[in-house]
């Protein structure tokens, strides 16, 4: 059972350090004011970059980067649609996500059944050899790839930057009421796009990670919906960079309960009364297609518990979010 | 050199550019999409004359349109309504897997004439997909839950449940391959005669009709309507948004699981996993072009139902991945709201004028 746990733990970290990218992403993006439903499709375009850099340079952190900066090619479209042109952000991410995946299966089409040697796991310098000895979660938070390392290192450093910076109070102030942080000279359009194309470059990233570093490989539509399940992850964490790091570590449990369920065996004991009622009802709960459906449940699940929990003040989203900031020009 | 860039609001829209932006915005989405075929080093015009002209002056090519414009006007209109009550339903794909599932199992498992039993599976497949779109519905008319995620998700959650199926308690024929057995003769649309297209056609056009008369001449259809404007002015008038956003819900999922069985019954003949090539995605740009009118969603189904034809043509004949008509329908729509702004605003640009001392940060 130990055995288990530490590998059904390992398995939870390393799937979560998706949603901590695309989440942390989304949570700058968001508390400058602009909502970004294209996650999805830029976290398909990083990681078909990244893959296809790595499988011809062979250098994985080169794909690491160019998955990044794809990422953020695709924000600048939304940011420029959105923040420029005054378009429809629910609009505009939706499309950005069809393209996303358009031209991932597109160019991808290539790339389907290459092999890549991605990033290796690794343990952290000096101390990383102790820490990995730590029973149960040591080898699960101490030995794995480095974007797992640079993910976790990311959501305090995201914390301090939107609380603690000068630059991040003015991302919110941007994103509360964008007319009085443009009275006290903040540029409010500057603002807005330096926040959608962070957000762009850590969805590349939650992208390039799936690619270079999770499953290494690239498959059609790899990101099964994980981008949407991180825009909602940011509802759950109340646009706070801590908490999206609880919601992430919740959703990569249930991708590693999923892909470790065969081992478990829960029927009753075939004399056990109602025997017969339960353990079909438990074979089709834990048959793997069935279960593959449980982060999608859990997510409306969780979106619905956390909403009817907060009126919309106390959910504390962006009060500007969604909308377009016009100067008066005169 | 200093570029300054002024932007005005237009008093009114000048006669061109209100007609010649659909026009305009597929012309600039084919024109961008010619790039990615350069890419895969495939000669642009070839490439589009063999998907528009050679599909559209062959008997074969159009029936075929005909044929695929069946499901994505469905999940069209199932875009379209609660588009105009201000809802999105990104969903249709899984509320037409479900109308799939529901309206086979019926074909399957009834045993009843022709006359009855077709309409029994629509109607098992309007309930199935009314029920699954309703639940996004729900959640959002009465906790407002962002109705964009769980109309996705859903998807998700739709699509594993039919794949589950085809390979277990649905599964049917020599049990080789995932997939249901094949539907009765009596549950297969008949094709309508001289144009050789399945009756599903028919169903189509009367859901546009439909919807035409729902939304111009109901009491429903206005408040849907006066509730999509402006929500607040609907609640003040007396109008229930929780009834008006569950009701667009309801019919609009209804209209794609019709979608599903139609799609099952008058082409694929069993049910079979992965058989939608993103129809119920196809539909938001269709509902987003023709967010004017049910005709309009007719007419942008149809466009698309060119660009699938075309686009597998092209498959065939270039070894060009038919994912292409993906790109150029998101192109189109990402043009088309830039057409939006270039209708509500004149830009203005000169070049090489020193810009007004202004305050720091005009962006």
């Amino acid at each position: 059972m130990v055995g288990f746990t530490a590998g059904l733990l390992d398995a939870a970290v390393r799937a979560s350090t998706v949603f901590i990218f695309a989440a942390l992403g989304e949570i700058i993006s968001e508390r400058g004011g602009v909502l970004n439903l294209g996650v999805e499709g830029m976290m398909l375009v990083g990681a078909l970059g990244g893959f296809a850099t790595t499988a011809v340079t062979g250098n994985y952190w080169l794909g690491f980067l160019v998955g990044m900066a794809l990422g953020t090619l695709l924000a600048l479209v939304h940011a420029f649609l959105c923040i420029t042109l005054k378009s429809s952000q629910v609009i505009s991410g939706i499309m950005l996500t069809l393209l996303g995946t358009g031209l991932t299966t597109f160019f991808g089409a290539a790339w389907v059944d290459r092999s890549i040697d991605g990033f290796p796991q690794m343990t952290l310098p000096l101390v990383g050899q102790y820490l990995v000895e730590i029973p149960i979660v040591g080898e699960a938070l101490f030995r794995s790839t480095a974007p797992d390392f640079i993910a976790l290192a990311l959501v305090p450093i995201v914390w301090w930057f939107l609380f603690r910076t000068n630059l991040g109070l003015e991302v919110i102030a941007v994103g509360e009421d964008p007319e009085t942080a443009d009275t006290m000279g903040v540029d409010v359009f500057k603002m807005r796009y330096l926040c959608v194309l962070l957000g762009g470059a850590f969805a590349g990233a939650a992208g390039a990670h799936l690619s270079l570093a999770f499953s290494q490989l690239w498959a059609t539509g790899m990101t099964a919906g994980r981008g949407w399940i991180a825009v909602a992850l940011v509802i759950f964490a109340q646009w706070r960079p801590e908490r999206a790091l609880v919601g992430a570590y919740i959703f990569g449990l249930l991708d590693a309960l999923q892909l470790r369920s065969q081992g478990i065996d829960l029927a009753l004991d075939a004399a056990t009364p109602l025997a017969g009622v339960v353990n079909p009802v438990l074979e089709l709960l834990m048959h793997p297609t069935i279960m593959s459906t449980y982060p999608y449940l859990a997510t409306i699940l969780v979106l619905v518990v956390t909403v009817v929990r907060f009126d919309e003040a106390g959910l504390g989203a962006p009060s500007a979010l969604l909308e377009p900031y016009s100067r008066e020009t005169d | 050199m200093n570029v300054s860039v002024e932007l005005s609001a237009r008093k009114d829209v000048p006669r061109w550019l209100a007609v010649g932006t659909p026009v305009f915005t597929v012309l600039g989405a084919l024109a961008l999409s010619a790039v990615a075929l350069v890419a895969l080093s495939v000669d642009p015009i070839a490439a589009y004359n063999t998907m528009f002209v050679e599909t559209l002056t062959d008997p074969f090519g159009l029936r075929q349109t005909a044929t695929r414009t069946v499901p994505l006007v469905l999940t069209g209109l199932a875009v379209y309504l609660p588009l105009r009550a201000g809802l999105w339903n990104v969903g249709a794909e899984g509320q037409l897997y479900m109308g799939a599932i529901a309206g086979t199992w019926i074909g399957l498992n009834v045993s009843l004439p022709m006359v009855a039993l077709i309409p029994l599976a629509v109607l098992g497949a309007a309930v199935a997909g009314g029920l699954w779109a309703g639940i996004p519905g729900y959640l959002k008319a009465k906790w407002d839950v962002n109705e964009i995620i769980t109309t996705l998700l859903l998807t998700f959650v739709a699509t594993q449940i039919a794949s589950y199926l085809v390979r277990g308690p649905m599964q049917g024929g020599s049990g080789n391959f995932p997939g249901s057995d094949l539907l009765p003769d009596a549950a297969q649309f008949p094709a309508i005669p001289l144009l050789d297209v399945h009756a599903g056609f028919l169903v189509g056009l009367l859901a546009v009709a439909a919807t035409a008369v729902l939304l111009a001449r109901t009491r429903a259809g206005f408040e849907v309507t006066f509730v999509g404007s402006n929500p607040l002015a609907g609640v003040q008038a007396g109008m229930s948004t929780f009834r008006v956003y569950l009701f667009v819900f309801l019919v609009g999922g209804a209209f794609a699981g019709i979608a599903g069985f139609n799609e099952i019954s008058g082409v694929q003949e069993r049910l079979i996993p992965e058989f939608s090539p993103g129809y119920g995605f196809t539909a938001i740009p269709i509902a987003l072009l023709g967010r004017n009118g049910a005709v309009r969603v007719l007419l942008a189904a149809a466009f698309f139902a060119l660009l699938f034809v075309g686009g597998s043509k092209l498959e065939v004949a270039y070894g060009v991945p038919a994912a292409l008509v993906d790109v150029i329908q998101a192109l189109v729509i990402l043009f088309l709201i830039t057409a939006e702004f270039v209708k509500r605003y004149r830009v203005d640009v000169e070049l090489g004028r020193e810009p007004a001392a202004g305050p720091a940060g005009e962006a």
